[in-house]
């Protein structure tokens, strides 16, 4: 089990629905590029129920990066055409398991 | 009227094979057969549809939702994506569902307990992924200016949510750090109980059930002030434990000692 110390998986919740993996790369990568391992990213949708947000998971190096990047991330607002602003939060995942980098080929 | 007849969605083939799979032919007997056929899928394509029908849990039989769990686990060795993102995508349904408190999607919430819960009997997920829902189920908006919408005192629905997860793996918590970590956690449980009004009857039996099923001796405290000096034992006895450990350890020696003084 990893303790406090050592998690290295984020969540980055309440991203903007117009925001696409590539436009959030570019913004991770300004400070942060070659320092995570795994991205995974959701798209919102927009129901007339409920809308959701986007979300993506990062799983970083090290441990220290993870708090950096939430100082840089955590409460950045992004801004969609409409002039809407969405605040990010930035969390430990709170399953902390991200995929083996070489899954078996499935035989089938 | 002039009203046209509500037309029915139109799916994909792709898409109608895989909910005729989780949805019509899913049953115990027939798993190895939908895993199998599952598995043959062009997973390129369908993923991510996949990820969505497996949250449906809510829309089958509540009785099937281990059959899902089940699937997850099997798909997972050749797809150890999808078995991440699956686990991923019950918690923020969890963390939603605590920050919306809508009531028409309680049986989604109650169904998504039960599937975490699942996760955890077909070793998916461990148990310190349990344990931090549980508490964050007690915790969640407490202290803030939401608490009244989130769990007002006379909403019971969150002791629902922990009874669920509770029923479904709890039994499992019966030896070493597990056990000690549900202990402690049930005892939280209590206050949280107690800082609600007066219990519906159909919640107060399914709690006397939980506990009389997990931890028959336990005592069900009667007021905020025994749960409180219970807790704070509790504390101080870990306290004791950890500085004991912390002995060999010279840095954090020094900091256990005047904790432990100050309080």
């Amino acid at each position: 089990m990893k303790g406090p110390l050592d998690r290295t998986k984020v969540v980055i919740r309440h991203l903007p629905l117009t925001i696409s993996l590539s436009m959030l790369i570019e913004q991770v990568d300004t400070h942060f590029a070659g320092r995570y391992n795994w991205v995974s990213f959701r798209l919102g949708k927009n129901s007339q129920k409920h809308q959701t947000y986007s979300r993506a998971y990062i799983d970083f190096k090290r441990p220290e990066d993870v708090i950096e990047f939430a100082e840089f991330f955590d409460g950045h607002v992004f801004v969609n055409e409409k002039g809407t602003q969405f605040k990010t939060i930035v969390e430990y995942a709170p399953s902390q398991r991200v995929p083996k980098q070489w899954p078996k080929k499935d035989g089938r | 009227p002039e009203r046209s007849a509500r037309v029915s969605k139109i799916r994909p083939p792709l898409h109608q094979y895989i909910r005729k799979l989780l949805f019509s032919d899913l049953d115990k007997s027939s798993i190895e057969h939908v895993l199998r056929q599952l598995r043959k899928l062009p997973w390129s394509e369908c993923e991510s549809y996949l990820l969505k029908c497996f949250m449906k849990v809510h829309k089958g039989k509540y009785g099937q939702i281990h059959l899902i769990a089940s699937l997850t686990a099997g798909l997972s060795r050749y797809h150890d994506e999808f078995g991440v993102a699956v686990v991923d995508e019950v918690l923020e349904e969890i963390r939603v569902g605590l920050e919306l408190n809508d009531y028409g999607m309680q049986q989604q919430r109650i169904a998504h307990m039960r599937f975490l819960g699942e996760l955890y009997n077909y070793e998916h997920i461990d148990s310190s992924v349990i344990f931090d829902t549980l508490h964050l189920i007690i915790v969640f908006g407490h202290g803030t200016a939401e608490q009244d919408v989130l769990d007002p005192p006379q909403d019971c629905f969150r002791i629902r949510m922990v009874i669920t997860l509770l029923e479904t793996c709890g039994h499992y918590f019966d030896r070493g750090s597990s056990k000690r970590k549900l202990d402690r956690f049930l005892i939280h449980f209590q206050r949280y109980i107690l800082s609600k009004d007066a219990l519906p009857l159909d919640i107060e039996f399914d709690l006397q059930d939980l506990f009389a099923d997990l931890r028959p001796k336990m005592i069900r405290y009667s007021s905020i002030e025994e749960v409180n000096s219970a807790l704070f034992e509790l504390e101080d006895h870990e306290r004791s434990f950890s500085s004991d450990k912390a002995n060999s350890e010279k840095q954090s020696d020094m900091e256990k000692h005047l904790s432990s003084t100050t309080s």
